[in-house]
């Protein structure tokens, strides 16, 4: 599989104490919409910012679009768009005259400008100033700067972070149509993942400097459905429990309710066939499954030797 | 190269920087046109005399060489430096297909072009000074010619006695993002200018040549094989220097 972008080793350091990327490898298909998880303070910012040559690279590879990044440092920054943490924005000048100090620097046509401040929705600024804009209307802005080069590589820090739901919704939208109609790889870091389990088609999860889990979304939803569990509420619990226990082995009781593993649909055919025929009432038999946010709390929550999940 | 410059200079547009070019730069001459209104009996009777244009060449510098050019330049290269840090842009700057060479020397670029800028508007206004009150009709123009080769060559030196306060303050706006260290320092190496001048080593001050220029006293230095002219360029080139090497090994690009 092409990656767009490829990191081996990457370790970074604050002080001769203090390490904050552990081995990072990363792994970001070509195309893809790949959220970069991890709580708070769990390196995700650094790792971008080395990506971006804003930190001095202490250790490890970068290959971006193929190339090692170091020695092609202007021509890989030339197709990316990023917004890194809050926007970058000279609050004195209005949206266009914001856009047109890009536009001059990436020389790319001028008609962008219009073309982007359509696509994020705020063409009808005016001459209002940056420094009068909400945050929503801060961060489209934000948008519109790393989209304005047309680049093949997006890398968003936290982009919805001060948006209300309506805002995140719209955010969330954007960036799909962008990634589908042009194609451009979008790198999104968030420290909630619900926020972006519906958007991005991979996922890294780093916690403390290290990486918990790095896949296709698809494969964090095997985690998850490994880890559901069944729940069946009969009118004698305690024979069904017995039952239970013999057909599939690991079963318990909790609040009155038969709590077992992951089973496929044959047994659980079979085992509700066993308590009719042994007369036990079966009111309900419901497939609880974690959502992807314990899934992250757990994988955040423990050191990689410890996560079960790994 | 150039579209860098362009884009630098886009930033300084309605900047508190770029006013300050044009009301510095017009304020001691509007004074003395006001001052000149004012006596407007004697207004005809000055236009004719030969020496109009000197006098209020020298009137005006002398106010703007020893105060307030040291004192704007100090603002305006923080001012306009600082754009980055108080917009928090530095990382998007950074992110750009730019050599820091090439963002390093555009912003240089954008703050000696705002100080030629200030020279042509303070030099405008010297001349409106003189000749506004003729351009309405109320006063003849003044026979004597503009000394175009004495102001040229004062206007020159001016310049190059600015050059290490620009240095100077380049080099602390680039390091420090709170804006009131090279804020603070600038005032202070001023204040030490202005103390230090009657020192025998005040030329080694570097905010002191354009005091010297002014008061045209640096014969004596000469005397002694030390050329001020020659100690500006070397300060301006020295901290240009560092301020590059400040720049281009800062650790983090913010």
């Amino acid at each position: 599989m092409e990656h767009c972008i490829h990191t081996k080793g990457l370790n970074y350091f604050f002080s001769k104490k203090e390490q904050v990327l552990h081995d990072i490898h990363l792994h970001v298909p070509e195309g893809s919409i790949y959220g970069f998880l991890g709580p708070n303070g769990a390196g995700k910012t650094t790792t971008l910012r080395l990506l971006l040559g804003l930190l001095r690279q202490q250790s490890g590879d970068i290959h971006i679009f193929g190339q090692p990044f170091k020695p092609n440092r202007q021509s890989i920054l030339g197709r990316i768009g990023s917004l890194i943490e809050s926007p970058s924005l000279y609050s004195h000048l209005t949206a266009r005259e914001n856009l047109m100090i890009w536009q001059k620097v990436y020389q790319c046509p001028k008609n962008r400008i219009e073309a982007v401040l359509r696509l994020t929705g705020i063409a009808d600024t005016g001459e209002k100033k940056t420094g009068q804009f909400s945050l929503g209307m801060k961060q489209r802005l934000g948008i519109a700067v790393a989209l304005l080069h047309a680049p093949r590589l997006l890398i968003l820090d936290e982009p919805t972070n001060g948006l209300d739901p309506g805002g995140i919704v719209e955010m969330r939208e954007l960036l799909r149509q962008i990634n589908q109609e042009s194609g451009i790889t979008i790198v999104i870091s968030s420290h909630l993942l619900s926020e972006i389990e519906k958007l991005v088609t991979d996922v890294g999860i780093i916690h403390r400097g290290k990486m918990q889990f790095e896949g296709p979304l698809d494969e964090l939803m095997r985690v998850r459905r490994s880890h559901s569990s069944l729940v069946i509420e009969t009118g004698a619990p305690y024979k069904a429990l017995a039952l239970a226990q013999q057909t599939c082995g690991e079963a318990r009781l909790i609040n009155g309710k038969i709590n077992l593993p992951h089973q496929d649909k044959t047994t659980i055919a079979a085992l509700n066939h066993q308590f009719v025929m042994a007369d036990i009432p079966v009111y309900q038999i419901t497939g609880k499954e974690d959502d992807l946010e314990s899934i992250f709390m757990q994988m955040t929550a423990t050191t990689p030797t410890q996560n079960p999940l790994l | 190269m150039i579209h860098s410059i362009q884009s630098e200079w886009l930033k300084t547009r309605r900047s508190l920087a770029s006013w300050l070019v044009v009301i510095g730069g017009l304020f001691i001459p509007l004074i003395f046109l006001y001052d000149r209104l004012r006596h407007f009996s004697t207004m005809a009777e000055n236009n004719a005399k030969p020496g109009i244009w000197t006098y209020y060449f020298k009137q005006c510098w002398q106010y703007m060489s020893i105060l307030l050019l040291p004192l704007g330049i100090i603002l305006t290269v923080s001012l306009i430096t600082q754009i980055e840090y108080r917009n928090n842009t530095w990382k998007q700057v950074h992110t750009t297909p730019q050599r820091l060479s090439t963002i390093f020397l555009a912003k240089l670029v954008v703050i000696l072009t705002m100080l030629l800028q200030f020279f042509l508007i303070f030099n405008g206004g010297i001349w409106l000074i003189v000749a506004l009150p003729s351009v309405f009709g109320t006063v003849d123009y003044p026979s004597a010619p503009i000394p175009l080769d004495t102001f040229g060559e004062f206007n020159h030196r001016f310049l190059v006695g600015s050059l290490p306060i620009v240095g100077l303050q380049y080099l602390l706006s680039l390091h420090f993002r709170n804006f009131m260290v090279p804020l603070g320092v600038g005032l202070a190496i001023f204040v030490a200018t202005i103390i230090g001048l009657k020192w025998e080593y005040g030329y080694l001050i570097p905010y002191s040549y354009l005091s010297y220029f002014f008061m045209n006293n640096t014969q004596h230095l000469l005397d002694q094989g030390i050329n001020i002219y020659y100690c500006a360029l070397g300060y301006f080139a020295v901290f240009t220097g560092l301020a590059w090497l400040s720049y281009r090994y800062q650790r983090s690009k913010n």
